[in-house]
């Protein structure tokens, strides 16, 4: 069966959205969830024989879809902690971004891939404006605005390729990856690395690799905590991913200055340096989760660049790990900025005291983010540093190294702060009432 | 033709040098029409672009500029033109343009480019548009900076290919369109609760 029913999800909750949800007073919420959760077994069951076999495709559809359950799960929550949202718009949004990102997922083709990123852009940039206040505004201008130039600069790399090869006479299916990579030897060294360049840095502003990742800590901090899990779990990766996806169908030519994989090991290496220090100095809960998706996206690049098969496994096990820890992460982050209703890492302590279970989430989260073994992302960077001394790319294994080491001193110095701490005037928590904690 | 491309240049220059945004608004329909004229005009004309010759008229000299005049209109009399463009936006201008210059003698031996004269014109455009984008401090002028450049790209296209696949020149109109909707809607919002159109308000996330 094709792999293109996965989009009857999101379309199911658009229409839902713009009947259903449109009626003021309308708080059918779980119809959605129950949506999207008999979408997410019923896809899963068609692709489970790709997810079996290794394919890209399947692992990104599985981890999408499992992942906006999640977010539609905590949405519910959510939506009744933020009673000014209108949930019919907030669904049209959500359901529309959702799509985009499976979209993105299922594409064989670079200019589908482009389409789809750039939708994505604009469906979560709407949800970042729905929240309305001054940090959002501010948040969604900048993400519209850079986001959208990054990815005018990868489109000039696609009409660069396309033109390469307009002689096939192919149209649209001309930048199918499998054409790409078929007909690569036909694109003249000089444009494969243009090309390159433009494709790297533009879906790269999109992936938040540093030096492009301005908006990043904005958006992701100031969107509504169900569509930061989405943005950071699963969009940074996708962006970067179809990266790789042209990298590899388009490979660099022998003895060129400056190859696709080059420069994701340097910007990643970079991405991963910066930020871990960000981490050290962060004041603001969710703006310390979208550095740390920052450094968790330079090591995927990193290991993207390596470019052996043990490494992209290992980066697509880092995406799938970062996805389920860093989604959960936000989710509890919301309501943790809700609860104490504060989003300043000093007003939020002695968790351990008023809540039990966020506690536990929060330090289990928060650990596995930091690497500590036998937590997934412990073994997918164990990994990826391997691969990294075997290929003899010491330097990049010694940043690397610091980025990691820095980044555990500095995510369990803010967990034992809000776990324990009391030293600070922490802001009183309160049970949200309608028991969404 | 060569005029045609001429014209869009300068208009991408009178873009980036105008503070008014009536004329900006202007100037980005003369980019609109001129667009239009350039797919009737390019040889033979079948169904599919006869319908993107309609398509880039309907909604980049009249969708768009109608939007943007509608938000003008929207503002007081006071904050309808953009502050005076500062001394290094002229640098880079010529940077730019003259970098497009070099890229066109790296691309030469590779044989990509059909017409250099409209590559020139093209590309100068998208980089005229991203130094506008970082120059220009009115939020209308960001969106007619954005604007403009998909303009560029879409010349760029002609430059190098004669015309770009149908799919992606309809993807990237629906995406103009919902991009300069948003972008509107945001402004708008962003007016009203900033109480300026200034993006250099916009400085309260940092760090």
């Amino acid at each position: 069966m094709s792999y293109s029913w996965s989009l009857m999800g999101p379309i199911a909750i658009t229409l839902l959205a713009t009947t259903v949800l449109r009626r003021p007073g309308s708080r059918r919420f779980k119809w959605i969830q129950a949506l999207v959760a008999v979408n997410f077994v019923a896809v899963f069951f068609v692709i489970f024989h790709g997810i079996e076999a290794g394919s890209w495709r399947a692992i990104f559809i599985a981890t999408t879809n499992f992942i906006a359950l999640t977010s539609a799960w905590d949405s519910i929550y959510w939506l009744k902690e933020h009673p000014s949202i209108a949930p019919g718009r907030y669904y049209l949004w959500w359901s529309l971004f959702w799509g985009a990102l499976i979209v993105v997922s299922l594409s064989q083709n670079l200019a589908l891939s482009w389409l789809a990123l750039e939708f994505s852009t604009l469906s979560s940039a709407a949800l970042i404006v729905e929240m309305s206040d001054r940090h959002s505004l501010e948040a969604a201008w900048k993400y519209m605005v850079i986001a959208s130039v990054g990815l005018i600069l990868g489109l000039i790399g696609i009409v660069f390729v396309y033109a390469s090869l307009r002689y096939q006479g192919l149209s649209w299916s001309t930048l199918d990856y499998g054409n790409l990579h078929a007909q690569y030897s036909n694109i003249a060294p000089t444009v494969r690395e243009l090309a390159t360049i433009f494709i790297v840095t533009g879906f790269g502003t999109k992936a938040g690799l540093v030096p492009f990742h301005t908006w990043l800590p904005d958006a992701h901090s100031e969107a509504p905590s169900p569509v930061s899990g989405l943005l950071s779990g699963i969009l940074l990766g996708l962006s970067l991913f179809t990266v790789a996806r042209f990298i590899n169908a388009v490979p660099a030519v022998a003895g060129s200055v400056i190859s696709g994989s080059e420069l994701l090991m340097i910007f990643g290496s970079i991405s991963v340096v910066i930020g871990s220090l960000a981490l050290l100095v962060q004041h603001d809960l969710k703006r310390l989760l979208a550095y740390s998706s920052i450094e968790q996206v330079g090591i995927m690049a990193v290991a993207l660049g390596v470019g052996s098969r043990v490494a992209l496994d290992a980066a697509l096990a880092q995406f799938v790990f970062h996805a389920l820890i860093k989604s959960t992460l936000f989710y509890s982050a919301g309501h943790l900025t809700v609860g104490y209703g504060t989003k300043r890492i000093d007003g939020i302590t002695d968790l351990i005291a008023r809540s039990r279970f966020q506690s536990f989430l929060w330090a289990a989260g928060i650990l596995a983010l930091a690497g500590l073994p036998p937590l997934g992302l412990a073994y997918s960077e164990w990994l990826i540093i391997s691969q990294l001394w075997i290929h003899h790319a010491y330097g990049v294994v010694l940043l690397i190294c610091g980025g990691l080491t820095l980044t555990f001193a500095a995510l369990t110095h803010h967990l034992i702060r809000t776990l324990w701490d009391s030293s600070h005037l922490g802001s009183e928590y309160r049970t949200s009432p309608q028991g969404a904690i | 033709m060569t005029t045609l491309y001429l014209v869009l240049f300068i208009a991408a220059l009178g873009l980036l040098w105008t503070r008014n945004m009536r004329l900006s608004i202007g100037l980005l329909a003369l980019e609109g029409v001129l667009l239009s004229i350039m797919v009737w005009t390019s040889g033979y004309l079948s169904w599919t672009s006869a319908l993107v010759a309609l398509s880039t008229l309907a909604i980049k000299a009249g969708l768009i500029p109608a939007v943007l005049f509608k938000m003008v209109r929207a503002t007081p009399t006071e904050v309808r033109q953009d502050q005076s463009l500062p001394l290094w936006a002229y640098g880079a201008a010529v940077v730019v343009t003259l970098g497009t210059v070099h890229i066109i003698s790296l691309l030469g031996p590779s044989h990509l480019i059909q017409d250099k004269v409209a590559f020139f014109y093209s590309l100068s455009t998208v980089y005229l548009g991203m130094v506008m984008i970082v120059a220009r401090r009115h939020l209308l002028s960001q969106i007619a900076a954005l604007v403009s450049i998909e303009n560029g790209l879409v010349l760029l296209g002609v430059s190098l290919a004669g015309s770009l696949p149908i799919l992606i020149e309809f993807g990237i109109l629906v995406d103009l369109v919902i991009a300069v909707t948003l972008l509107v809607w945001t402004g708008r919002r962003i007016h009203r609760e900033f109480q300026t159109t200034d993006v250099v308000a916009l400085q309260q996330l940092r760090g």
